[in-house]
């Protein structure tokens, strides 16, 4: 980074608000996504959205490129640095601003952690819904960005439809408030396009969640089948039933295993678990969950199991989010990936998945939120062995095989830089051209977080296929890890 | 034919339920009618989707959807005089199950849509959860036919419930925000919850055995409350639309608030209703802040007068005012106020969707 424009952030900043340092600017050269690493020209530590402001003032008064990181828990590249740029860290705003109990929402910074929310608002029995399996250690401003659900999404909807209101620092360093104090709002629903858009329109410095009171009554069962077939058209009984459980998630075979070797979770060896949660008032969780234990026993389920207390709940669930994690206990390297399918599609998905596994020689083991047909599908591999490309041709494979049954090559990691080169599968070019008349309208110097979302000529070559050293990576200045 | 015959205002029209929304458009050079755009394209009971055309009106998808048991669950007051589902995304019309189901903006997943010059562009998909790419749904819904014509449009169903029941309760509209809190805050999870003159309305909707128990949850946590029967909570409900409805000559405006804010705004519509002697009825989502305003019939200029006062009162309590019906205000009333905070942000997009400005030209004037 040239010494003035250092100069200029360190002024603004401090210079405990600036790191040059080489060796501490690599602990932010990648997020979740670790086989791609890029390090940043400077890394800058705002403690506030004034701060914040400032930042991004300087980067376009320069033409600095910038990327804002929470977390970096993120599973899509979406903070992966700009070699010429800087990364704008949000882990300093972690302030709790205010709590209205009456209204039922809250103010909080961008750096504080999902279940931090939850925390902060327990005691007047309130909480914050969206539960990403990262919602220890991932931030509400990376939700933001991401627009990202959990497993309880199924019945609770997304970031989107729990954020009333943000700040955002605008490419130009401008603030604006999208949203406001109302729910209804005039003009265009530019909180609705910020949420969801990975960065690439500004930096969210403050945002207004929604919180629900704790639902009066949870039931939970886990439910064994012999076959992920079987088990796909449970599902489709309780949803024809009318049934909106709060959760259905599912584990195969491989997933299984790996969660009872890294955390002794209970789950018995089987084809597919199917974990079915339900909550609301006790009345209607009484009658509904006695139907799905009827429904998931004339389907054949060979046990079942059901939580009579909250230890048994949490154990049930702390498998489930304990899976990405544990596959590193049966393998020494793994990939996760994200897409969606029609939930009708899953177990032909799945099946399909198994075969492209086998013709890659890569063990798959999958997870996934079987009541909106979200899969994760786990490529195991053994870089040793020099199987990581095989892996990520697998892993983009099975994306873009979700877009051609119909469904979406994101449900909640995003696009970030791993799918961008996929994403002409998914949209014609007036759909992304559209996209990018959006993006241009925020930011049309093209400085927030750049490369990321839509495919770019430089990034993706001519055409999207299989898997082609990034530019970077060929001229040796990122490596593969 | 957009691209090559025309040059100057577009505008699209539904079934014609809400030409005036939000603000009066400029005289049209063409108007693009979409009654013939209508039809289910495709409905995946078990993917709880369905695909229309945007044409389409939601009273008649509604009753091909109850024969699945399912249904959109959006509840706007001009549904039953035929509101086109495209119609009803550009205007960001709801009711009140927007309680419960927020509005059509949380129930789009994917918008199919023509730009000014002709571009076909679609957005989102088949499948309700999808985060690729951004979400032009959003950015339609509200637009009020500035950045594109709605072609396409794909909704996420919910199951119909098999048993609802409505309570009236008499109370003032303080005492009704105090009972909503409460009835939200013992997990009651009531569909809606309106109050209008005197009379908060719970809406409890599940099973039969379910709804039963709320209900009686319900009375024991309110005073005076009683159960309705069929035909009165119809009626009841009816009565509330009517409101949103309203009549020609009238004017009617959708405020926003904080929903603890709603007997402040209640007060307020009622001092200004005396003060410049109009008869104004309010109804009220004490759960969610939105509240419509009816201004009967009047003399020439009492209801500006009237919507003058109220915005100012508005900007200091921090609410919003959407002008849905301008009957009884003359053509050249500003129906907007300040203009919102990324304003810019606004224009560029308009500027970038339409760069020749012909799409329902005059709906956002002055802003743009």
């Amino acid at each position: 980074m040239r010494a003035d424009v250092t100069r200029d952030f360190e002024a603004v900043l401090g210079p405990d608000g600036v790191i040059t340092d080489p060796t501490q600017l690599r602990a932010y050269e990648c997020d979740g996504l670790t086989g791609y690493r890029v390090v940043p020209g400077l890394v800058l530590l705002p403690r506030g959205k004034d701060e914040v402001v400032a930042a991004v003032r300087v980067c376009a008064r320069h033409g600095i490129p910038f990327v804002a990181r929470g977390a970096g828990t993120g599973l899509s590249g979406g903070a992966l640095p700009c070699a010429d740029g800087v990364v704008i860290s949000l882990q300093r705003l972690r302030r709790i601003v205010h709590v209205d109990v009456e209204n039922r929402r809250a103010v909080v910074e961008p750096g504080v952690t999902n279940l931090d929310i939850t925390r902060a608002v327990a005691r007047h029995n309130l909480y914050y819904a969206p539960d990403p399996s990262s919602q220890q250690v991932c931030t509400i401003g990376g939700n933001v960005a991401e627009n990202s659900g959990g497993a309880h999404c199924l019945k609770y909807g997304f970031t989107v439809h729990h954020v009333l209101a943000a700040t955002v620092v605008l490419p130009d360093g401008t603030l604006a408030e999208l949203g406001g104090t109302s729910a209804q709002n005039e003009g265009y629903d530019l909180l609705g396009v910020v949420i969801g858009s990975e960065g690439t329109l500004g930096i969210v410095v403050e945002v207004v969640v929604n919180l629900l009171p704790k639902p009066e009554s949870v039931r939970t069962l886990v439910a064994d089948f012999d076959s992920v077939d079987r088990a796909c058209r449970t599902v489709s009984a309780i949803v024809a039933a009318g049934i909106v459980p709060a959760a259905i998630e599912m584990m195969d075979a491989l997933a299984i295993e790996a969660v009872e070797v890294a955390v002794s979770a209970g789950y018995r060896p089987t084809a597919a678990a199917l974990i079915v949660e339900l909550d609301g008032p006790r009345a209607e969780v009484e009658t509904q969950f006695a139907q799905v234990v009827q429904i998931c026993e004339a389907h054949g389920t060979s046990a079942l199991r059901v939580a009579t207390d909250d230890a048994e709940r949490a154990a049930i669930w702390k498998g489930r989010k304990a899976a990405f994690a544990a596959v590193g206990r049966i393998s020494p390297d793994y990939l996760v990936q994200d897409g969606v399918v029609p939930r009708t599609r899953l177990a032909e998905t799945l099946a399909r998945i198994a075969e492209l596994g086998a013709a890659a020689s890569l063990r798959v083991a999958n997870v996934f939120h079987a009541g909106d047909g979200n899969l994760h599908p786990l490529v195991l591999y053994n870089e040793a062995r020099g199987e990581l490309e095989r892996a990520e041709e697998l892993s983009t494979r099975i994306a873009e095989l979700c877009v051609e049954l119909g469904g979406s090559l994101s449900g909640e990691h995003g696009i970030g830089s791993d799918k961008a080169c996929s994403m002409p599968r998914q949209f014609g070019p007036d759909d992304i051209a559209a996209m990018r008349r959006l993006r241009t309208a925020f930011d049309p110097d093209g400085l927030s977080n750049p490369g990321k979302v839509l495919p770019t000529p430089r990034l993706c070559g001519e055409r999207p296929g299989p898997y082609r050293p990034h530019p970077l990576e060929a001229a040796g200045v990122i490596e593969r890890i | 034919m957009l691209r090559e015959h025309t040059t100057g205002p577009i505008l699209v029209r539904g079934q014609g339920t809400a030409p005036d929304w939000g603000g009066r458009a400029e005289p049209p050079d063409v108007v693009v009618e979409t009654n013939d755009l209508n039809g289910v394209l495709r409905h995946d009971p078990e993917d709880m989707t369905v695909a229309v055309r945007a044409g389409t009106r939601l009273d008649t998808l509604q009753e091909a959807l109850a024969e699945y048991g399912q249904r959109i669950s959006v509840d706007p007051a001009r549904a039953v005089r035929g509101a086109s589902i495209g119609g009803l995304v550009a205007t960001a019309d709801a009711g009140p199950l927007r309680q419960a189901f927020g509005s059509l903006r949380e129930l789009v997943i994917g918008v199919a849509f023509v730009l000014a010059d002709g571009t076909s562009v679609r957005s989102g998909g088949q499948v309700i959860k999808n985060v690729a790419g951004y979400d032009l749904s959003k950015l339609l819904h509200g637009s009020l036919g500035t950045l594109g014509i709605l072609t396409e449009i794909v909704l996420r169903v919910h199951p119909l419930p098999k048993a609802t029941t409505t309570i009236a309760v008499s109370c003032s509209a303080a005492e009704a925000v105090r009972a909503g809190r409460a009835l939200v805050g013992a997990a009651i999870e009531p569909a809606a919850l309106e109050w209008s003159d005197g009379t908060l309305y719970v809406r409890v909707e599940g099973t039969p055995a379910g709804t039963d128990d709320r209900a009686r949850r319900v009375l024991d946590l309110v005073e005076a409350g009683s159960r309705l029967s069929e035909s009165e909570a119809r009626a009841a409900w009816d009565r509330m639309a009517a409101v949103a409805l309203a009549d020609p000559g009238d004017t009617v405006v959708r405020l926003g608030t904080l929903p603890s804010a709603t007997a402040w705004l209640v007060d307020l519509v009622a001092r200004l209703a005396e003060r410049h002697g109009v008869d104004t009825t309010l109804t009220c989502s004490v759960g969610t802040g939105i509240h419509n305003a009816r201004l009967r019939q009047a003399a020439p200029g009492r209801h500006a007068a009237l919507l003058e006062d109220l915005r100012k009162g508005l900007a200091a309590g921090n609410g919003t005012a959407v002008v849905i019906r301008p009957d009884g205000l003359e053509a050249d009333f500003p129906t907007r106020g300040q203009p919102p905070a990324g304003i810019n942000v606004m224009r560029a997009i308009k500027k970038r969707f339409d760069p020749g400005g012909r799409l329902g030209t005059g709906r956002f004037a002055p802003w743009f």
